[in-house]
């Protein structure tokens, strides 16, 4: 790995942590936690993504332990962003926001057994709400679980994806053209 | 001997066998034993000062049990609650004992890679910078006169306002870190001399074994 990648994984992991100051700003119901992941494979490839993953989760987990289980989620969608980036996904939102919620739908049904059997559908004050509205309308444990996840994942996700775009398309050619995945992401190589 | 004087893997092993045994262990006495172990390793003298880790464990616990009885039934709240506690405890206690620095003079001193030591530790030094560059982002928009308020549109148009400048100047710092990197001689495979290894007694390293040998035989024990 060169070493820009290997400079590249922290600041992505760091993008993904600090990003919660911009969304307390604006008030809105996202995670944006997997921006960096995916950020980071977008540009260098699954390998440098997964390792931005790993480096989230466990830098997360000294601020919130329950974090740490999740990190199986954040390699599926390094491995997703992998996939939607050698299909030129990120060229424009109109690809990149379906692209976003379908792993919206991958991500709940990956962390839901997860949250259910580690955590009893807690790990954060949003999907424990979310999950006992789920159990308000008649959903069983599980059905609730993933509702509570799913609700709080796909938007996340798709905006999430188009953050992405905007940073892929923002960069200057020359910046993109250093790392590998970069140009063929947005469909330019 | 406080929780600083330990050595980094030492700390690590306490903090990643409390929890496994929370969960292997039957509920609810298990989860009680580990608990009681993880809470008393918060008030450890040398941790911070005060009851600061104490209290930030229970406050960081304490939502986890308001979500679970609202879901749960008294007993599984209890059985999960102690898990979940257990495991708050020994993090919080972790994060305020470990040094990155001497995390990644223990992993040079044995001979590990040092990309993960620094991969862990550049990111825990990045991230108040990223978040207080945000925080200076977001009052240079506002003052510009962003509205972060308003319609859902209007709130998302405000979030790409806030969070690409944020991105694209972090990005842009790959390049400077990549020529640190270089200039110090952080190739792949080169062997680094640590400055200050921590010291790894042989009782530390016995007590690392003896808590792996615990949850090992705590699962099989479980399992059958």
């Amino acid at each position: 790995m060169s070493i820009r990648l290997l400079a590249l994984i922290p600041v992505a992991a760091a993008i993904s942590l600090a990003l919660s100051a911009a969304v307390d700003a604006v008030a809105l119901p996202l995670f944006l936690d997997t921006t960096g992941t995916i950020l980071a494979t977008a540009l260098a490839g699954p390998g440098v993504g997964i390792a931005t993953g790993v480096v989230t989760s466990a830098v997360n987990t000294l601020r919130n332990p329950t974090f740490w289980p999740f990190v199986v989620v954040q390699i599926i969608v390094a491995l997703y962003a992998w996939a939607a980036a050698r299909a030129g996904l990120f060229r424009s939102f109109r690809t990149a926001v379906p692209a976003g919620l379908g792993l919206g739908v991958i991500a709940s049904v990956t962390s839901t057994p997860i949250s259910y059997l580690v955590f009893g559908c807690t790990t954060t004050g949003g999907i424990a709400l979310t999950t006992a509205l789920g159990k308000a309308l008649g959903l069983s444990p599980l059905g609730a679980c993933f509702f509570g996840s799913f609700v709080s994942d796909f938007g996340d996700k798709a905006v999430t994806f188009a953050l992405v775009t905007s940073v892929l398309h923002a960069l200057p050619r020359r910046t993109a053209a250093r790392f590998p995945w970069a140009l063929r992401a947005i469909g330019a190589a | 001997m406080t929780g600083r004087r330990l050595h980094p893997f030492t700390l690590l092993a306490i903090a990643g066998a409390l929890p496994a045994l929370a969960w292997i262990l039957p509920a609810p006495a298990g989860g009680a034993c580990t608990v009681a172990v993880a809470l008393v390793l918060t008030l450890t003298p040398g941790a911070s000062p005060g009851l600061v880790v104490f209290r930030t464990a229970l406050l960081t616990a304490a939502p986890f049990w308001v979500f679970l009885r609202l879901l749960h039934d008294v007993p599984t709240t209890i059985a999960i609650g102690l898990r979940i506690t257990t495991m708050v405890a020994s993090f919080v206690w972790l994060a305020a004992t470990l040094a990155p620095d001497r995390l990644v003079e223990a992993t040079v001193a044995r001979g590990w890679s040092v990309t993960a030591a620094y991969l862990f530790a550049a990111t825990i030094t990045a991230v108040p910078t990223l978040r207080g560059r945000a925080r200076r982002i977001v009052e240079a928009q506002r003052c510009r006169g962003l509205s972060p308020r308003g319609s859902l549109g209007n709130r998302l148009r405000a979030l790409r306002a806030l969070a690409l400048p944020l991105v694209l100047s972090a990005l842009h710092d790959v390049d400077e870190r990549a020529l640190a990197l270089e200039t110090r001689g952080m190739v792949s495979g080169a062997r680094r001399t640590p400055l200050a290894p921590p010291a790894d007694s042989a009782v530390e390293r016995a007590a690392r074994w003896a808590l792996l040998a615990a949850c090992v035989a705590a699962l099989i024990w479980r399992l059958k």
